[in-house]
């Protein structure tokens, strides 16, 4: 059935964007670093998994387990040695954004120097649970629904602690006004490098899962941050429902124009969603009214 | 228990503060006076910890010196900063703003009997619990802004301005809260526009003007200084006001 057809494939394509999303909402909204290196680090956790299924013989669920807390770690060092120096020194939040695009810009070309030295140019992929199921009608491979599982589990997860625990409750504030939340005994800026960690976490989920299906190599980063960063922005920036809500629409809609009108067309269906989002509400589907 | 000597601060050349002295007893209220621009705010986001003071000064509070801490670990202390403009949580929910005010781990323990306390003490929070703050009115803003204070459970609550842009009938009851939070054992430091309301409930008062102390003494006292009620009352000297038809 064509809606079947459309939602369900739609619904996958969307799932991942709205993991992706998510890491970089949190990175972004409270951490205040926008990440120009994020698909950097979704390829390399893709390859990671790529090395471990082909050189171990390890299933990319398993790799989950290795990729994540190294993501986290990475990203942790790199926020705690390189970043929050730069927040430190800026004046204010338009020079530490400047800094931060430029040094992430910066870390992007490190990432993707490191994995065309080790990788080469050329395109990868894996097989693993490509088998074909049919669900309602529609034919799907396996490692695709296991992915729509686990990022519909995640996104939920971080939705429901971020807005049901203290934890959750002081990484909102600190994106709401890094002040104010100081005043309520918040320690800033550990609070931000944890933040900027679970972000790099959720985002090595991302490249681990979308590795199992999709073929990748070690110069599409940039794509993935485009992305990325058009969910975040329509979902309105450090909104975790936003990001989740944006990432399947844009799914779908990719789907829907790749299936009905032409595979051609759903970069620029992407940016028509974009813009008619953006000039309905300026500040995203969840975003906070200008004040 | 609060103690200051000798504090300063520059931003960049100008000198906004210069060799403050202050002093707070336990279960007092004192009110800073002084116009506009004078450093008050800059005094009160010294003692939460939000500026960094210029070497070589006293600050002190509860016998520790606490020049050098973070503000984050000054709300530890005991020490809660009701800032200028409020500070809350727009985009949260009031009871989240609450929650958030006992995220100190002095609080955490109390937390249940102290929020009790804060919706006593303005009971109109207890039917918005689940509004978002910044859809509310300034006077409601304030009280959720002073409840999240409390509920950090402070020995002393620094309020910067807290009647600004209230009506007069707000403004009272702020002023009726203030009272009561100090009947409850809690210390406050007061910065006022509204002289006269101040000057009511407070103890004692300092006067700081252009960056420096500019005098102090008892609220009774201040009150009958003939140069305090032309400065900050708006009465004019008896004998010398001309009578308009």
């Amino acid at each position: 059935m064509l809606l079947f057809d459309i939602a369900l494939p739609g619904l996958v394509l969307g799932g991942m964007y709205a993991l992706i999303a998510l890491g970089l909402t949190l990175q972004y909204g409270v951490a205040r670093i926008m990440n120009l290196s994020y698909g950097e680090s979704l390829v390399a956790a893709a390859f990671g998994a790529l090395s471990l299924y082909t050189g171990l013989g390890l299933s990319p669920l398993m790799a989950l387990l290795l990729a994540v807390p190294c993501a986290v770690l990475i990203n942790w060092l790199l926020y705690r040695f390189l970043l929050e120096r730069l927040m430190r020194r800026g004046k204010d939040r338009g020079a530490q954004e400047i800094d931060s695009i430029l040094v992430t810009f910066g870390v992007l070309f490190v990432i993707q120097g490191i994995m065309l030295i080790a990788f080469g140019g050329q395109y990868y992929s894996y097989s693993y649970l490509s088998i074909p199921v049919v669900v309602l009608g529609t034919t799907l491979a396996v490692n695709r629904l296991v992915a729509l599982l686990f990022a519909a589990a995640i996104g939920i997860a971080v939705y429901l602690a971020l807005t049901r625990t203290r934890v959750g409750t002081a990484v909102r504030a600190v994106a709401v006004d890094a002040n104010a939340a100081r005043l309520v005994g918040i320690d800033v800026a550990a609070m931000s490098g944890l933040t900027f960690a679970f972000g790099g976490g959720l985002v090595a989920i991302g490249g681990v899962l979308i590795s199992m299906f999709l073929t990748f190599n070690a110069s599409m980063g940039v794509i993935f941050t485009m992305k990325a960063l058009v969910v975040v922005i329509m979902g309105g920036v450090g909104n975790v429902l936003g990001a989740l809500v944006a990432g399947l629409m844009l799914g779908v809609v990719e789907t829907a124009v790749a299936r009905l009108v032409d595979p051609g067309l759903t970069l620029a269906a992407t940016y028509a969603l974009f813009l008619g989002v953006l000039l309905i509400k300026p500040t995203g589907l969840f975003g906070r009214a200008a004040s | 228990m609060l103690e200051i000597s000798a504090l300063s601060h520059f931003y960049g050349k100008h000198q906004a503060l210069a060799e403050i002295a202050l002093d707070i007893a336990s279960g007092e209220i004192v009110a800073i006076l002084g116009a506009n621009g004078a450093g008050k705010s800059t005094l009160l986001k010294m003692i939460a910890g939000l500026i960094k003071p210029a070497p070589g000064l006293t600050l002190r509070f509860e016998g520790a010196d606490i020049a050098e801490l973070p503000a984050h670990l000054i709300v530890e202390r005991g020490i809660a900063l009701v800032p200028e403009g409020r500070g809350i949580f727009g985009e949260l929910t009031v009871a989240e703003n609450l929650q958030l005010g006992a995220y100190p781990a002095r609080a955490r323990a109390s937390e249940a009997d102290r929020l009790a306390k804060v919706l006593a003490l303005f009971p109109r929070l207890t039917e918005r619990m689940t509004q978002a703050v910044r859809t509310m009115s300034g006077g409601e803003q304030q009280m959720v802004a002073i409840g999240r204070a409390l509920m950090s459970n402070p020995t002393l609550l620094l309020l910067d301005e807290p009647s600004l842009g209230l009506s007069p009938l707000l403004s009272r009851e702020v002023f009726r809260a203030l009272k009561q939070i100090r009947e409850s054992g809690v210390s406050v430091l007061l910065v006022e526009q509204n002289a006269r309301a101040s000057l009511d409930i407070a103890d004692r008062v300092y006067l700081i003007e252009s960056g420096r102390n500019a005098g102090s003494g008892s609220a009774g006292e201040m009150k009958n200084n003939p140069d305090i009620q032309r400065a900050y009352l708006g009465k004019a000297r008896a004998p010398s006001s001309p009578s308009q038809p």
